[in-house]
C-alpha cells in the first residue's frame, strides 16, 4: 500500500545521509583549493617555518609566514589540555568510583553546563577575572599564552570528563565484585586497577579536548593578546583561528593575503589530523 | 603503598570541588553584576548612543541570534536526524557504518572558525546569498550536524527492539515503523538534542563572524539580510571599548538561554524515558 511512498522517503534519507557523508570531503577540498594560489606564490615552507607575518607592507615586501601562530596554537593547547587532564581525570575518578547514581545523575548535567557556555563569555570571564589577576600581580599586560591556556582549560573539561568517567564507570563495574569478595579497600581497586585499565580512554580524551583546544577562536583572542611575535608562557601571542578571525574580514577577495588566510586554515586542519593520528596509534600500542 | 591511595582520593575529591566552584563561579559572576543591566527596556529596545551600543538595548541581537539558531537547528536537525535514521535502519554494511561515523566526527572536529571561512567563500561570495542570516546559519548548522547526530543515533539505538520487531511481524513497513513507532517514541530524546545543538549554537561566533553578524542592524525582517546575533554583540561591546557595563547585561542574557535551554533539553530527555516504563 505504502510501497512507492516507502521508496520514495527511503531514497531521501539516503540522499540526505549521502550529503552528510560527504561534506567533510567537500570542506577540506574547498579550503585546500583556495589555499592553493597561497602556498604556489609564498612557498609551502616559508609559509609553514617563516616566522614573519607582515601581509601588509608599508616598507619593503610583505611577508607571510605562520611560524609563531603554529608554536602558540600548540603552545596553548597543550597548557589547557595538561590542566584539563590534571582536572577532568580527577573529577572523572569522583563521578565514576565515589558518587552514587543520584549525584552521577545531577552532576553530569551540572559539568555539561560548561559546554553550554559560549566562548564569548569564557572570554569575558577570563578577561574580567584571569587576565586581571595577572595584572595585579604585577605584569603590565595580563593578556598572555598562559592565561589563555588556564582560560581554555576550563571549556574542554567536559569533553575530558565525559570521555574519561563513562569507562571508568564499566571498569569499576567490572572490577567492583572480585576487589570487594578480595577483601580489597575501594580506593585500592581505584588506584591499582581502574585507573591504569583506564589509560586508553584517557587517550582518546586527549584527543578529543585538543581538537576542541586548538580549534576555539573567540575566547583565545580575547585573552591571548594577539600579537605575532614567537609566544612566550607570559608574553603575547596569536593562534590560527584568532588571526583568521581578525585579518578575514578586512582582506580584498582573492588577494594572496586572503588565500593565505585559507591557507593558513588547512594548516590548522592538517595539524589536528595530524595529532589525532599521533594519538590513535600510541593508544594502539598502550593497547597491546 | 596507602599514601597512594590517599593522594588519589584527595585528587579526586579536590578536582570535582574545583569544577562545581567554578561553575558556580561562571554563573554567580556574570549574574550578580548583569542583573543590574537588565531591564525591560534594555531588552525591548535597539542599541542607541554616540557610539552604537553604548545606550539602548539589544533587541535586534536577540531576534537575530534567534533567526541564526532557527536556520542552524532546521538544517542540523533534517541532516542529523536522517543520517541517524539511515544509520541505525537502512544500511546494512558495517564498513560502510564506521565510514560515515569517522566522517562525522571529522566534521565535528573542524574549527569552528574554518566552517566560517567555508561559508563565507562559497555561500557569501560564490552563491551570492550575501552576508545574511540564511548563510550564518547554514554555517551553524554545519557545526551543529554531528552534534544532533550523535545524539540522534544514540537515542533510536537505544529505543527497545522489541517493540520495532513487533511491528515489523505484524507486516507494518520499514518506514511506516520509523514514522509511526520509532520516531514518537525518541521525540523527547531528540528534541533534547535539538534544544542543546541550538544552545551551542547561539554562542557560536566564529561561524558567523564573515557570513552574516553585523555590529548594528535593525530587527530583520527576512533571511537573505544580515543580522546582529548576541555573542558578536558582546564581543564588540568588549573590543571596541564600548560599554562594559552592557557587555554585562548582554553576557546575562546569554547565560540565562544557557540555563534555560539546558533545563528544556533535561526535561525533554526525562520525558523520554517515562514513556517506555
Amino acid at each position: 500500500m505504502h510501497t512507492s511512498l516507502d521508496k520514495i522517503v527511503s531514497r531521501i534519507i539516503k540522499l540526505l545521509a549521502a550529503i552528510t557523508a560527504l561534506l567533510l570531503v567537500f570542506i577540506t577540498l574547498f579550503i585546500a583549493r583556495e589555499s592553493i594560489p597561497a602556498f604556489k606564490q609564498i612557498g609551502v615552507a616559508d609559509f609553514v617555518f617563516g616566522s614573519k607575518w607582515y601581509p601588509v607592507a608599508f616598507v619593503g615586501e610583505p611577508s607571510y609566514g605562520i611560524f609563531n601562530m603554529i608554536v602558540a596554537t600548540l603552545y596553548v593547547s597543550a597548557i589547557a589540555v595538561a590542566i584539563a587532564l590534571v582536572v577532568g581525570v580527577g573529577a572523572a575518578v569522583f563521578l565514576s568510583c565515589q558518587a552514587n547514581q543520584r549525584q552521577r545523575n545531577l552532576l553530569y548535567p551540572f559539568i555539561d553546563l560548561l559546554a553550554g557556555i559560549p566562548s564569548v563569555v569564557y572570554g569575558f570571564v577570563g578577561l574580567m577575572v584571569i587576565v586581571k589577576c595577572f595584572e595585579n600581580l604585577g605584569r603590565s599586560a595580563g593578556e598572555s599564552v598562559l592565561a589563555g591556556g588556564i582560560l581554555l582549560s576550563i571549556m574542554i573539561l567536559p569533553f575530558m570528563i565525559s570521555a574519561c568517567s563513562e569507562t571508568m564507570l564499566k571498569h569499576r563495574e567490572a572490577y567492583e565484585k572480585t576487589s570487594s569478595a578480595l577483601g580489597v579497600s575501594k580506593w585500592y581497586m581505584v588506584t591499582e586497577l581502574i585507573l591504569p585499565a583506564s589509560r586508553k580512554s584517557i587517550l582518546v580524551s586527549m584527543a578529543l579536548a585538543i581538537g576542541r583546544a586548538m580549534g576555539e577562536t573567540m575566547a583565545v583572542m580575547m585573552v591571548i593578546g594577539n600579537s605575532t611575535k614567537f609566544p612566550t608562557l607570559l608574553g603575547k601571542a596569536q593562534t590560527i583561528p584568532a588571526l583568521i578571525a581578525l585579518e578575514m574580514g578586512m582582506v580584498e577577495v582573492n588577494s594572496l593575503h586572503y588565500h593565505a588566510l585559507y591557507a593558513a586554515g588547512l594548516v590548522l586542519m592538517l595539524l589536528l589530523f595530524a595529532i589525532n593520528a599521533i594519538i590513535m596509534s600510541v593508544k594502539q600500542k598502550v593497547l597491546e | 603503598m596507602k599514601w597512594r591511595q590517599r593522594a588519589v582520593r584527595i585528587w579526586a575529591y579536590t578536582s570535582l570541588l574545583l569544577i562545581v566552584a567554578i561553575i558556580v563561579f561562571m554563573f554567580a559572576y556574570i549574574f550578580a553584576i548583569g542583573s543590574k543591566s537588565i531591564s525591560w527596556q534594555f531588552l525591548t529596545d535597539v542599541p542607541r548612543g554616540g557610539i552604537i551600543g553604548s545606550a539602548g538595548g539589544i533587541l535586534p541581537a536577540i531576534v537575530g541570534s534567534l533567526y541564526f539558531t532557527l536556520v542552524a537547528c532546521a538544517l542540523g536537525a533534517v541532516l542529523g536526524i536522517a543520517t541517524a535514521i539511515y544509520l541505525v535502519f537502512y544500511c546494512k554494511s558495517r564498513r560502510v557504518a564506521a565510514l560515515m561515523q569517522t566522517a562525522i566526527q571529522g566534521v565535528a572536529g573542524v574549527p569552528s572558525i574554518v566552517l566560517g571561512l567555508f561559508g563565507y567563500t562559497l555561500l557569501v561570495l560564490r552563491m551570492g546569498l550575501g552576508k545574511s542570516i540564511l548563510a550564518g546559519g547554514i554555517a551553524q548548522g554545519i557545526m551543529i550536524l554531528p552534534f544532533i547526530e550523535v545524539r540522534a543515533e544514540k537515542v533510536m539505538r537505544e529505543f527497545p527492539s522489541d517493540l520495532i520487531n513487533a511491528s515489523y511481524a505484524l507486516g507494518v513497513s520499514k518506514l511506516h515503523t520509523i514514522g509511526k513507532i520509532v520516531l514518537p517514541g525518541c521525540k523527547g530524546g531528540l528534541v533534547s538534542g535539538i534544544i542543546l545543538g541550538g544552545c551551542y549554537a547561539v554562542g557560536a561566533t566564529a561561524p558567523l563572524i564573515f557570513t552574516g553578524a553585523v555590529i548594528n542592524s535593525p530587527v530583520p525582517t527576512t533571511m537573505l539580510e544580515p543580522a546582529m546575533a548576541l555573542p558578536y554583540h558582546l564581543f564588540m561591546l568588549l573590543t571596541q571599548g564600548t560599554s562594559t557595563e552592557n557587555a554585562y547585561g548582554t553576557a546575562f542574557v546569554l547565560m540565562a538561554i544557557v540555563l534555560v535551554s539546558n533545563g528544556l533539553a533535561i526535561f525533554y530527555a526525562n520525558r523520554r524515558s517515562k514513556l517506555w516504563k
